[in-house]
């Protein structure tokens, strides 16, 4: 129950590499903040730094107001849950959980009462006996979140606790964290590599790439608002179809040409092209998948390479004239089954996608000509 | 033809059993001869023990005459004097060597501070010196401590002790094996270091305690180079080893060699004994450290 | 020379590849000495920059700093009992006073002493009372010597300190400076435990490693520059002095011949080290090889009571070596068990020269070494022949791969490649094994050409058994042994350097996991 602060936070290692470039991020109390991003950009690190587990280079962290850069971790008043659950082998469920509480020197009846408190609401409570060999991923999963729910710690980190599950109990485990969270209603810091689980858990994310903050923001922010290329592609799956084209503005009015074709970009995007007094030039023009639709006539013309059956949607993979690969997320429910029979590999398709569906990035700098910068 | 069919991939079936058969029994028969080999001058050993007819070298294996009278004839040399010295100097210096042993490896496994990487490639140098060579002045500054001869024991168990520092790498190749986010995690729940060592490392370290406990002991206890050079002729200080060495001197061999079996048995039996039941330990250090390194 | 790109190289046959590749290696050596030598020029240059910045920073320090950081450059520790660090501030009191209270009492001395050793020997004193001679002993060139080089420890443990003690009163102005508090003698101790723990932990055995290993190499290695030997022994006998290279000389010079024997020391050197390479590679391979030969007959599928076969092997590692080595070189002796059943079975009329000529002795040892060995090997290759995945062999086996294609494409390359670093300290192992041979033979049959003064040298004499003999007797010429003990350093650091070059283990590290 604290708020954490960094501030200029950096981390460079002893072979020059800077794995952290300036990290500066207000997390409030009681906020679910998820860093998110390829491996190696810089997340795991920055959360070991406020863990204490790495030393900082340079910047301030604090926690509740305290600057702790100089404080072991046992001093910082966290708790964390690791990728691979780091349980001590030799110690049963029990004795796990308890093992900060007994360091802490808290009465066995207290500590007792506890475990079995937080066991229960884990269920895991036929399990306090054995040791962590003979367990599952799944129940492993929930003693590391045992052992760090009995602290009452002011922050909880997370790093990737969900990436030794398989997909099924990931989900499971998923939507067990988001009902932890509201029963503990603590300070959480969550790192991921998959964009699902930011958007879900996460009040706020952050998006990190190469020891840079790409984004932070809401998940509806960085999904409908992206400051650039790499977030854009980075949240949502399939990533979002990058076409490369013109932008061109005459008077007021602004058209896009991708393919040889040329669509005018209406309502509020036209709006907001307007109020940033964009000129128009070379752009990426980015679309989600799920943002195009086929049609009969006037689309962008186009041959299906893939046509993936996901159950509920189909995924085609389309290529255009010019060899760019675009991707194309249909509802099942949109096609009768005869049009899904005749999307075969080599079939002509035209796609199109409105106005309000459209990002613009430089075509430079990746920015978005909107919201980035 | 169609029995022909059926048969043919049944014979080549049982052409292959026998080939594999005809292999195995020619491992089990070399087997046998290496065990054969391997036991043969401990046998022998024993055996030779119990001679009473002859005490030198003699060219058959089998005792004419059997007896205890070598193992008597050890209590009337200096051999239990020997024997103390040497269980003493074994048993103190595979604690101490051993505590020793494991605050480095565990240092050099855990730690990342500044000095680490020039330490180790110091050591690593250091052990390309002859380690005989400076013996020649532990020698003479033990000498003027009083440690030597007479008084060797403390002396030889100082010189084991001192450099044991450098032999990290088995058990440092074992602590590499633990994950070290169960440390993290262990100082994340509130642990120092060095509950972290006491409460984490240590219970998942059993393999390899014993495995350096059992290698320090047995060092001291076979050593013969610097027991010679500690005790320097002087009978009283010797261990097992330097002693019973002289028993196979030109002129003593025709008087003492049975007796140097009999010695030899009593020296090998608790080592024996204590490495076959502690096997699994002394396996899974060699075989998990050793290579590593 | 042309370069290949892969996809070019690929397409080379067997043969060609092997001398596109001996070719490469041997083009590529004149860059490497040119790399050493930039390497060590940086070396120069990064040591040279240091001490600027050092002496840049101790100067800003001291014209910067307030009184109590002035006054700290006199007495150390001044600044911490100043600024409340009362532990610290003592320690480093006590450490000055310590320091400058041995260099007034001994210190000075013994280092006054060290560029002559003593100039005053033991000498004989008529005593008008008892009209006697007695001997009266002065200055003593080993102590002096040895107390040199620790006073020489001492100093520059001084200067260390006191840079560190500098250091800290920099460091605590900049803390004060920003308005935080100062670590407490309390904090100092509590983080000895936790966050400096490895310094706890190190303490005691790196002190052990620098009086016990450290001092005493840096002291045989200045002995090498003396005339330290039985006769001049520094004190009883006479002093002993700096010779400069005359011992280096000595042993390497071809022309020089060593006192009594028939050739020069530099020829004995050569006989020496070229039996103890020998001795080293065979005895590291043929262990390994025949080690790993028995583990995987052991390992074989099928094969029954792995334990049993595996106990008998392991339990002779138990036995200490002294008695097996001693035992078995008896067994082989001209009266021994050995030749006692050859003749006893009428294979043989005269007893086997086994120890007796130097062939057949140095044969005889490496067999014996065998016998020592395969235990061991047989362990330590279980371990990773049990560690290569199944599912290569599995793999190896559809693509058509009989059993001997699968040992020398799959299991070979495997396990050379794991145990690449265990076979060099094998091999440097061996080339000190002390016990083996000194325990089998003593270096017997003796070569008469090669012993001298020194003592006599053996035809399986190693160079570390070799060394030890120089040490022992009346003879004891210390400096020679030094100046062996030196060379056996430089060659084995030689081939570890080359070794680890070429090592694959070490280059790609990532090829097999």
């Amino acid at each position: 129950m604290a708020s954490v602060k960094l501030t200029d936070v950096k981390k460079i290692y002893d072979n020059k590499v800077v794995a952290v470039h300036d990290f500066n991020l207000e997390i409030a109390d009681k906020e679910f903040v998820v860093f998110v991003g390829p491996s190696g950009c810089g997340k795991s690190t920055t959360l070991r730094m406020i863990a204490g587990l790495e030393d900082i280079s340079d910047g301030i962290v604090e926690i509740d107001g305290t600057v702790v850069n100089d404080l072991q971790p046992k001093d910082r008043d966290i708790a964390m849950v690791f990728q691979n659950y780091a349980l001590y082998p030799h110690m049963t469920v029990y004795d796990n959980i308890a093992f900060s509480l007994r360091l802490q020197k808290m009465p066995e009846d207290q500590v007792y009462e506890k475990v079995t408190n937080a066991a229960e609401i884990l269920g895991i409570t036929e399990y306090l006996t054995r040791k962590p060999r003979a367990l599952s991923g799944g129940q492993r999963q929930r003693v590391a979140i045992g052992r760090a729910m009995v602290r009452n710690a002011k922050v909880f980190l997370m790093d990737e606790p969900l990436s030794n599950l398989d997909a099924k109990l990931r989900n499971q485990m998923r939507a067990e964290i988001i009902l932890l969270r509201q029963k503990l209603d603590t300070t959480f810091i969550y790192v991921t590599h998959d964009q699902t689980e930011a958007m879900t858990l996460g009040d706020r994310i952050v998006i990190m790439r190469d020891g840079i903050i790409e984004q932070v923001g809401t998940p509806t922010e960085v999904f409908e608002m992206p400051r650039n290329i790499f977030v854009a592609e980075f949240i949502g799956a399939p990533k979002m179809n990058m076409i490369q084209t013109q932008l061109v503005r005459e008077w007021d009015r602004y058209f896009v040409t991708p393919f040889g074709t040329r669509m005018e970009v209406t309502g509020e995007k036209k709006e907001e092209l307007l109020a940033k007094g964009v000129r128009g030039g070379e752009i990426m023009l980015g679309v989600r998948p799920e943002h195009m639709v086929l049609t009969e006539n006037d689309g962008i013309p186009c041959t299906l390479e893939v046509n993936e059956m996901m159950g509920s949607e189909l995924h085609l993979h389309v290529y255009t004239q010019d060899e760019t690969r675009l991707i194309v997320r249909i509802p099942t429910i949109n096609l009768t089954l005869d049009q899904r029979k005749a999307l075969t590999y080599g079939k002509g398709l035209q796609v199109s996608f409105e106005s309000k569906v459209m990002h613009f990035f430089d075509k430079e700098t990746g920015m978005n000509l909107i919201y980035g910068g | 033809m169609s029995e022909k069919n059926v048969t043919a991939p049944m014979k080549r079936h049982m052409g292959l059993r026998t080939s594999r058969a005809i292999g195995n029994s020619l491992i089990y028969a070399l087997l046998i001869c290496i065990s054969i080999i391997w036991l043969v001058p401990f046998v022998c050993i024993v055996l030779q023990s119990f001679r009473v007819e002859l005490k030198g070298p003699v060219g058959y294996v089998i005792p004419k005459q059997w007896g205890f009278d070598n193992y008597v004839a050890l209590f009337q040399t200096d051999f239990p004097r020997w024997y103390t010295n040497t269980f003493i100097s074994a048993l103190v210096t595979a604690m101490l060597q051993t505590i020793i042993v494991l605050c480095m490896s565990y240092t050099l496994s855990r730690f990342r501070f500044k000095m680490r990487k020039p330490l180790m490639r110091f050591m690593l140098i250091l052990g390309m010196f002859p380690g005989m060579l400076t013996m020649i002045i532990l020698y003479r500054v033990l000498k003027d401590l009083g440690m030597t001869q007479a008084n060797a024991v403390p002396g030889l168990i100082l010189v084991y002790i001192a450099s044991s520092g450098m032999g990290y790498y088995v058990s440092k190749g074992f602590f590499d094996t633990i994950p070290k986010s169960l440390d993290e995690a262990a100082r994340v729940d509130g642990a120092t270091r060095f509950q972290v060592l006491k409460k984490i490392i240590l219970p998942l370290s059993k393999p390899i305690v014993i495995y350096t406990i059992l290698t320090a002991f047995m060092g001291p206890w076979g050593d013969y180079v610097f027991a010679q050079y500690i005790s320097f002729g002087t009978s009283s200080g010797m261990n097992v080893a330097v002693g019973m060495y002289r028993w196979l001197n030109k002129d003593q061999i025709a008087n003492s060699y049975t007796m140097f079996c009999a010695g030899g048995v009593l020296v090998a039996i608790p080592v024996t004994v204590l490495f076959l039941c502690l096997q699994k330990y002394y396996v899974e250090g060699v075989t998990g450290g050793a290579v590593k390194g | 020379m042309k370069t290949y790109t892969d996809l070019e190289y690929l397409k080379l046959s067997k043969g060609q590849k092997l001398l596109y590749k001996i070719s490469r290696f041997f083009c590529s050596i004149p860059q490497k000495i040119i790399g050493l030598f930039a390497a060590l020029w940086n070396l120069i240059k990064k040591g040279c920059s240091l001490v600027k910045n050092e002496a840049v920073d101790i100067w800003s320090t001291f014209v910067n700093g307030d009184w109590k950081t002035k006054v700290s450059f006199l007495v150390m520790g001044f600044g911490n009992l100043a600024r409340g660090q009362i532990l610290r501030g003592l320690l480093f009191l006590l450490f000055e006073v310590v320091f400058i209270g041995y260099m007034i009492l001994s210190g000075g001395y013994w280092l006054s002493m060290l560029p002559t050793l003593g100039t005053k020997g033991p000498e004989e004193v008529y005593d008008f009372v008892l009209d006697a001679y007695y001997t009266v002993y002065n200055d003593n060139s080993f102590k002096i010597l040895l107390y040199g080089v620790l006073t020489i420890f001492f100093i520059i443990a001084f200067i260390y300190t006191w840079r560190v003690n500098v250091r800290q009163n920099k460091l605590a102005e900049q803390i004060l400076a920003k308005g935080k508090k100062l670590k407490s003698g309390k904090d100092d101790l509590r983080s000895l435990v936790d966050d400096q723990f490895h310094k706890t932990l190190m303490a005691l055995p790196l002190t052990g490693i620098l009086i016990f290993t450290v001092m005493p190499i840096v002291f045989m290695i200045l002995v090498a520059f003396t005339n330290y030997d039985g006769a001049h022994d520094g004190y009883y006998s006479n002093l002993f002095g700096w010779v400069g290279l005359d011992n280096f000389n000595t042993m390497l010079n071809w022309n020089v011949n060593s006192g009594g024997s028939v050739q020069s020391y530099a020829a004995t050197f050569g006989e020496v080290l070229s039996w103890t390479l020998m001795w080293a590679f065979f005895a590291t391979f043929t262990n390994y090889f025949l080690g790993m030969f028995v583990a995987m007959a052991i390992n074989k599928k099928g094969i029954n009571l792995k334990k049993l076969w595996r106990t008998v092997l392991v339990m002779t590692i138990a036995i200490p070596q002294f008695i097996s080595l001693l035992y078995v070189s008896k067994m082989f002796a001209k009266n021994g068990i050995i030749n006692g059943f050859l003749m006893n079975m009428g294979w043989i009329d005269q007893a086997l020269p086994f120890w007796e000529d130097p062939t057949w002795a140095r044969i005889t040892v490496i067999i014996t070494n065998i016998w020592i060995g395969i235990p061991y090997l047989m362990l330590i290759t279980t371990g990773i022949l049990m560690n290569i995945p199944a599912d290569l062999y599995e793999s190896a086996r559809i693509d058509g791969a009989n059993p001997w294609q699968q040992y020398t494409k799959i299991t070979l390359p495997y396990m050379l490649f794991v145990t690449g670093p265990y076979l060099l300290t094998s091999f440097t192992g061996n080339m000190n094994n002390f016990n083996v041979i000194y325990l089998l033979t003593g270096g017997a049959p003796t070569n008469p050409a090669a012993s001298s003064a020194a003592g006599t040298v053996g035809y399986t004499d190693l160079l570390i058994t070799w060394l030890f003999k120089i040490t022992q007797g009346a003879e004891s010429q210390y400096y020679l042994a030094s100046v062996v003990g030196i060379l056996v350093f430089v060659v084995v650091a030689l081939i570890s350097l080359i070794v680890y070059n070429v090592l694959p283990s070490i280059k790609n590290e990532e090829d097999f996991q």
